[in-house]
């Protein structure tokens, strides 16, 4: 439950930040929390494999910044991505819910074995990055809302009962190139901007 | 292992390829002979052979190959148009990556591990969208494709998980909401909703060859990837069931169909009215596919296939009639060659007989008239504005005539568009050899679609 905190969090700090590389530091925050919820269920290979996709994707970020100053101002941009992400995940809490239990316990500290928390987490990642990625006006934000989508997804996979390496070696991937294109487009849009 | 070889050194060369990119006299041969290589690996993988790497199931199907094969050899002439005529060094890694991931979504069998390689193919092309950044809107074109693929492919990714994940006793209603997500995030994809500016914008301001690596191997790719997932994953049984989804998936597909053609008979310029005829094929097979039968989907599948090679073709030539023609409007007398290769590639593209693209119409034609004789009629429609849009092009090239045939001083985007139409007419001449793995597919997915 702590960690879900974290995640709800580490994503509305990412998301209210006018600097990309405060925005890039809380989302290795969200990326260490999602790792945090669903550790149980993965081996440590696996969560190396997740866990270095993120800090380099993050690491990419922060490098595509170039100054301390950088960054798109969310303005009202906020508060609609929080709301909007807030009602989605109730709603696809209320709809998609795969968690099993009858009843659910979750507890404070520890692992969650109905995997709640995580589907949770998911729902609130994948529809915040979702109205992110919608309202951006430049590749900063866009970069962020795929990140936070991808982080997202990544946990709603790690629920499944299937073989989870390549999965996991797969999404990361994604998860690194989405960075690496994301950053690409912030240096050619600031370069468009300054000349 | 042997199965996903070809995919392995197409990504080991776009390494290579990225380390000596800059250098154009190494990079060009070097990729082409990856490509080569691939090729040969392709063939020489024995049919229907499985095999694993790391935890993910591999097979090599006769589709995966017929469509490997097309995909490596449009590639190849593309890089060679590149390496020739139009140099771009960031194209190189990019196309050797792009092939690599197309390879290794048409070998994979776990519908997530599809999805997810073939995010990350739709993603690499960024890099080579923007160009000349201070001229154009390049920039925003390439986040605009940024932003489209991430949240299509996150939300297609998600459905699929949550749809492996879901209980068997779960309300109809649920697997319908599901469905039309990962419907929804294939149309992002595919840029296949038709009248959003996301095509229109890549298509006025990126690098031709870029662009035919979107749209002639990159959606080709998606749409057989789309299919593929859609069997694969156990979905199709519940489509069946619920009738809302062939809606619409005949919704979108009708609405791009028919749309796409009419962009087409207006567009501005000669890449827009190749984009265009592309959304439009792109909705004749998504049509095709709703019909849930053998016919519609050979037919689909075909005319993908088709379309992305003709594509390809017709978009190096009007890159090459811009450049020669420029400042002035693309002209048949800059460049008669280029232009003779992008009128053949239309007819290629409007199905005309006797070239490939024809059976894979008249299947769809076909199959949507016993469907709905107002789907057929639309689909007919669509074929007509497109032979319109194309034909004005003929027209705005050839004009104001040609005084003299003298031959552009580097054809290599018209004996590209030669060297395509040849093949197109062969396979046209005799299509069993190209039809015969896509109806085995055919098969597989009516077999997925009602199972014992």
């Amino acid at each position: 439950m702590i960690a879900l905190g974290i995640v709800a969090l580490a994503t509305l700090a990412a998301n209210g930040s006018r600097q990309l590389r405060y925005s890039a530091v809380a989302l290795l925050g969200v990326s260490i929390a999602a790792n945090a919820l669903t550790a149980g269920q993965l081996t440590v290979t696996q969560l190396a494999v997740e866990g270095c996709g993120a800090l380099v994707a993050c690491g990419i970020l922060y490098v595509a910044a170039r100054d301390r100053t950088y960054g798109e101002d969310p303005g009202w941009r906020l508060w609609l991505a929080t709301i909007v992400a807030a009602a989605a995940t109730a709603a696809c809490f209320a709809t998609l819910r795969t968690a099993t239990s009858e009843t659910v316990t979750v507890p404070l500290i520890g692992e969650d074995p109905s995997g709640v928390t995580a589907q949770v987490a998911a729902f609130w990642l994948i529809s915040s990055g979702v109205a992110i990625l919608v309202t951006a006006r430049s590749p900063v934000r866009g970069s962020m809302g795929a990140i936070l989508m991808i982080t997202g997804v990544e946990l709603l996979v790690r629920l499944l009962t299937v073989p989870q390496l390549g999965l996991s070696l797969l999404l990361a991937w994604v998860e690194v190139v989405i960075a690496l294109a994301g950053g690409f487009l912030i240096v050619n849009e600031r370069v468009v901007r300054e000349s | 292992m042997i199965i996903a070889a070809a995919s392995l050194v197409l990504a080991v060369a776009a390494c290579g390829a990225f380390v000596f990119r800059k250098r154009l006299n190494v990079v060009g041969p070097f990729s082409l002979g990856a490509i080569v290589v691939a090729f040969v690996l392709v063939i020489v993988t024995p049919l229907d052979a499985t095999g694993g790497l790391l935890d993910l199931e591999l097979r090599s199907s006769g589709l995966g190959r017929l469509a490997s094969s097309v995909i490596l050899a449009t590639l190849f002439l593309l890089v060679l148009d590149v390496w020739l005529d139009e140099p771009a060094y960031n194209f190189f890694p990019t196309a050797l990556a792009v092939g690599a991931t197309s390879l290794g979504v048409l070998v994979l069998t776990a519908p997530l591990a599809i999805f997810a390689l073939l995010v990350l193919g739709l993603l690499v092309p960024v890099g080579s969208f923007t160009f000349q950044v201070h001229r154009n809107r390049s920039v925003e074109a390439a986040t605009r494709h940024f932003g489209f693929v991430a949240l299509g492919g996150c939300l297609g990714i998600a459905a699929l998980a949550l749809a492996a994940s879901l209980p068997h006793e779960q309300p109809a209603n649920t697997f319908v909401l599901l469905v039309v997500v990962l419907v929804v995030a294939f149309a992002l994809l595919l840029a296949a909703i038709p009248f959003h500016t996301h095509a229109a914008l890549l298509a006025g301001e990126v690098p031709p060859a870029a662009l035919a690596l979107y749209f002639g191997i990159l959606v080709p790719t998606t749409f057989i990837a789309f299919v593929e997932i859609l069997t694969l994953s156990g979905l199709l049984p519940a489509i069946v069931q619920v009738v809302k989804v062939q809606d619409l998936l005949h919704g979108i597909g009708l609405t791009s169909a028919v749309g796409g053609a009419f962009l087409a008979t207006g567009a501005p310029d000669l890449r827009r009215l190749v984009v265009y005829s592309v959304i439009s094929n792109l909705g004749a097979a998504l049509v095709g596919i709703a019909t849930l039968s053998g016919p519609g989907i050979i037919g689909a599948l075909a005319t993908v296939i088709v379309t992305g090679v003709s594509a390809s073709g017709q978009l190096l030539a009007a890159g090459t009639l811009e450049r020669l023609s420029a400042p002035e409007r693309p002209t048949a007398r800059k460049a008669p060659l280029a232009a003779l290769a992008f009128v053949v590639g239309g007819f290629a593209m409007s199905g005309a007989p006797p070239l490939l693209g024809f059976p894979g119409r008249f299947f769809m034609g076909l199959i949507a008239y016993q469907f709905a004789p107002v789907t057929g009629t639309a689909l007919v429609i669509a074929t007509l504005l497109l032979i319109v849009g194309q034909l004005r092009a003929v027209l705005a090239l050839f004009g104001t005539g040609v005084e003299r045939w003298t031959i552009e001083p580097r054809p290599v985007a018209g004996i590209i568009g030669s060297v395509i139409f040849i093949a197109l007419l062969a396979g046209g001449i005799q299509p069993e050899g190209f039809l015969r793995p896509i109806a085995s597919f055919a098969d597989e997915f009516l077999r997925a679609l009602r199972p014992l």
